[in-house]
């Protein structure tokens, strides 16, 4: 560390009382909050035949998304779509810097909606300042006393939509009007609704700061050709304040007049003419103050604009880089692997367990015999009928199994099968295949290894 | 001085930095481990290797593996913060 300062350890902490600002990007902002907070409180009401669209039955251990079940088995699906996600990130982040921090977080989203009940109840930022400072009135805790309210009923709100996600909404609904929540279900809507009210509520941009890791390592991803917001230091400075009606280039001034708008506004509370800062969010509430002001004083606007460091330095900006295109051919790559595989998965599972309680059972007729259970899971919505056979070793053959097996849309046979190899092929540890096909013209098929156990050669 | 109010506004004690930073990442952490966890087994089969008597119900499973891990990874980040915070400082004359 080059400041030879120690930093403070108990600093007093200063609210933040972000300006309301309107203007294009507020319009982009609320948009966004309004869009995503919708399909966040309304998909888990969306029906799909007769059961919730999007449900991620953690007690049934299966997950229903629009008309296709996943399993646990399905697990690479889940983690291929995670890792796209991630890379997702990347490659936005390197296109156009912090859009996810500024529009999509959900720690952003759910700012602007708390902060949009705090401007309903306590009025605007200088209103707020001064309630703040008020000694305790009836109207301090009238004003006081409605956004918390507000503040909670919506937590409470979120926590239940939240794991409405888990468990069915409709029959949750009624449980919560009845007030007869379950346990655990009731404890995971508190949990959830409490991180919300905490995070949005009290600790907003310094979740950002101290607690992102993302907003830590973003910096990563930029180059010069990253959009970022940023103040135009060359036409800006000389800052200062002056009449509307003085030339600035006269008086010796550039075009940022110093009216502190830009600061004002800002959620994490940073100076924008300082430059590119990790605390930023890119939020673009600046670029909104600062064009009105520019729309004011009939400059031109974009003082605070999104640009990129090479357009800054009057130097070409490249769309298409290496960087990119790396970042672009693992996405197709990986979204092709995820489409084809789910397009080409075939809707059965089996699962093969061993008995671990014998290694092999010699019996009358110089058979060799080893147990196993079998599971059979169809994943379909239908019911379906089954063919079992084993290969693998000459003569090998289930015993006391029919051949065909009905198992319901969605249901998993659990099966005890009891495998027979004659003395004189059975060796000792040898593999062999279980395999399950689908007696209809679908062709699926599914075949699961093991072990056969003898006595050794 | 309007600039003047955010002095200050800016910091949250390095102590509190670590605690929240801690409660988070391991949060997360506990996240993933309890989905890639729960993803290979399911908590009716893990009670009845515990105690086949046990009468509780997944979701209580779930929660608990969450917590368990939760606690483990807060317990790993809480205490590396801690040494990282608490490191004897280098001779001063050793600086610069």
């Amino acid at each position: 560390m080059n400041n030879p300062q120690p930093a403070p350890l108990y600093e007093s902490q200063k609210k933040i009382y972000p300006r309301e600002i309107g203007g294009r990007f507020a319009d982009l902002s609320k948009l966004a909050t309004v869009t995503l907070l919708g399909l966040f409180y309304l998909v888990p009401w969306l029906m799909w035949d007769d059961r919730q669209a999007f449900l991620f039955d953690l007690p049934a251990r299966k997950f229903y998304l629009l008309g296709l079940t996943l399993w646990p088995q399905d697990f690479p699906y889940l983690a291929l779509l995670l890792i796209i996600a991630a890379l997702s990130l990347f490659f936005f982040t390197a296109l156009a810097g912090r859009l996810w921090c500024g529009f999509a977080c959900p720690q952003t989203v759910w700012t602007e909606a708390f902060i949009w009940m705090e401007q309903l109840t306590e009025g605007k930022r200088s209103q707020r300042m001064k309630l703040d400072k008020a000694p305790w009135s009836w109207n301090k805790i009238r004003r006081k006393g409605s956004k918390q309210f507000l503040w909670i009923a919506f937590s409470i709100w979120t926590g239940f939509t939240f794991v409405g996600y888990f468990e069915p909404i409709r029959e949750l609904n009624q449980q919560f009007m009845t007030l007869t929540v379950s346990g655990w279900t009731a404890f995971w809507g508190l949990f959830y609704g409490f991180a919300t009210y905490g995070n949005a509520g009290y600790m907003r941009e310094q979740v950002c700061k101290y607690m992102c890791p993302y907003a830590r390592f973003q910096s990563a991803m930029f180059d010069k050709d990253t959009l970022i917001i940023s103040y135009d230091e060359k036409r800006g400075e000389p800052r200062g304040g002056r009449k509307r009606s003085v030339d600035p280039k006269l008086a010796g001034l550039g075009d940022c007049i110093d009216c502190q708008l830009c600061v004002q506004v800002c959620p994490t509370g940073i100076d924008i003419r300082e430059g590119l800062q990790y605390e930023c969010i890119a939020c673009a509430a600046c670029i909104d103050a600062c064009d009105s002001v520019m729309d004011k004083m009939n400059y031109p606007r974009g003082l605070v604009r999104y640009t990129t460091e090479h357009s800054l330095n009057s130097k070409e900006t490249h769309v298409i880089r290496p960087r990119m295109m790396v970042y672009g051919a693992l996405l197709i790559v990986l979204i092709g692997a995820l489409v084809s595989s789910m397009a080409l998965r075939t809707p059965i599972i089996l699962d093969v367990i061993r008995d671990r309680n014998s290694l092999y059972r010699e019996l009358p007729g110089d058979l060799i015999e080893n147990i196993y259970t079998l599971k059979v899971i169809n994943q379909s919505n239908d019911e379906r009928v089954f063919k079992l056979s084993v290969e693998g070793v000459q003569g090998i053959h289930l015993d006391g199994v029919s051949d065909e097996v009905v198992v319901d849309g969605g249901g998993v046979l659990s099966l005890p099968v009891r495998v027979r190899v004659d003395r004189e092929y059975a060796q000792g540890i040898m593999n062999i295949d279980f395999v399950v096909e689908a007696m209809d013209d679908s062709g699926d098929i599914r075949v699961e290894d093991s072990r056969f156990l003898g006595p050794s050669p | 001085m309007i600039s003047e109010e955010y002095r200050g506004a800016k910091q949250w004690s390095r102590d509190k930095q670590a605690v929240f930073a801690v409660i988070w990442i391991s949060f997360l952490c506990a996240a993933v481990g309890t989905m890639v966890f729960f993803a290979f087994f399911d908590p009716f089969d893990l009670i009845a290797v515990f105690d086949p008597d046990l009468n509780i119900g997944r979701d209580a499973g779930y929660a608990v593996g969450f917590f368990f891990f939760w606690i483990l990874s807060l317990m790993c980040s809480g205490i590396t913060a801690f040494l990282v915070r608490t490191a004897p400082k280098r001779d001063a004359k050793h600086r610069e």
